[in-house]
């Protein structure tokens, strides 16, 4: 299976697209979809992501659904041409990945509130977490800050009700 | 009837295979393929791109399959939210239970080959229909 072997590293796999103006439902859709998977945009309609079983198979099913809305859709093998023309993907990828990290520390140091509160925020900022994870392919240092800065924020509630 | 997958399972075709098999024809037999164009001329597809047993209008294989032979049972709806999520977590459903099966389905295939995993995620499934068929005559989550 292509980029199956974790040492088969410079196998990307790309989606190229092509989807009607209306409706905009569809659009919107498949642009949520591609969002939530992390792609890089290369282009417009050229998205790309490392390859794996997953990764892949969710680029496939993404091709069915544009077609499925009248539009035009291929799931391609590639290799960036150079470890540079990668290094840069994969360096815009974890930058974006790491914005994302950098919102969930500051929520979390910033949620100061009553008790409820606080734990809602930890719940839904592990929620954050798990969905970021997900699409992050290159971790960057802000990962293990946005987790330290949750646990923090589950841990102060601890404290709170030992020293009381 | 001979069935045939795509092969190195992951969490959709494991419960399609098992809906199958409980639901649709009890003596189904699989074929797993690396290429649709291997898809044996007798065999039904399932959850491969271009077939009918598939990914449609935002369902994951197992949801069309329930769809397609109008299956209505509430306790194999509630499973099929729990695989569309792992499947394609697009927080349609309200699922938590679905990154854990996701898990062990791909855990148990880092070990098994597809045989040896369909035996394995078959009980897995029987008991998440037994527990969710109490659930729903208990209304609230069985112990």
């Amino acid at each position: 299976m292509p980029g199956a072997d974790p040492d088969g590293a410079g196998a990307w796999v790309l989606l190229t697209y092509r989807l009607p103006r209306e409706p905009s439902t569809a659009r919107v859709g498949v642009w949520r979809k591609l969002k939530r998977l992390g792609v890089a945009q290369l282009a417009d309609g050229v998205v790309a992501l490392p390859a794996d079983a997953r990764t892949r198979e969710q680029l496939e099913w993404l091709a069915d659904e544009v077609v499925e809305n009248g539009g035009a859709a291929t799931v391609w093998d590639a290799r960036p041409g150079g470890r540079h023309a990668e290094r840069e993907l994969a360096e815009a990828m974890s930058e974006a990945r790491a914005a994302e990290y950098r919102a969930v520390a500051d929520q979390a140091r910033s949620a100061g509130l009553d008790e409820g509160a606080r734990q809602n925020t930890v719940r839904r900022l592990r929620g954050e977490l798990r969905k970021i994870g997900r699409r992050d392919y290159f971790p960057p240092p802000e990962r293990a800050e946005a987790r330290r800065a949750v646990d923090e924020l589950a841990a102060s509630g601890e404290h709170e009700e030992a020293t009381r | 009837m001979r069935w045939a997958t795509r092969a190195h399972m992951h969490i959709d075709r494991v419960a399609c295979a098992w809906l199958i098999r409980r639901v649709v024809d009890e003596d189904a037999e699989f074929v797993f393929v690396a290429d649709p164009a291997e898809v044996p001329a007798d065999a039904t597809a399932f959850d491969m791109r271009g077939v009918e047993l598939s990914h449609h209008g935002g369902d994951c294989s197992f949801e069309t399959i329930l769809r397609r032979y109008e299956i209505t049972d509430p306790v194999l709806w509630r499973i099929a939210e729990i695989v569309h999520e792992a499947d394609l977590d697009d927080e349609r459903f309200d699922a938590p239970e679905a990154p854990g099966v996701d898990v062990v389905v791909r855990a148990l295939g880092m070990v098994c080959d597809d045989v040896t995993l369909l035996s394995h995620t078959g009980p897995l499934f029987d008991g998440l229909y037994e527990y969710y068929r109490r659930a729903t005559l208990l209304g609230r989550e069985p112990s």
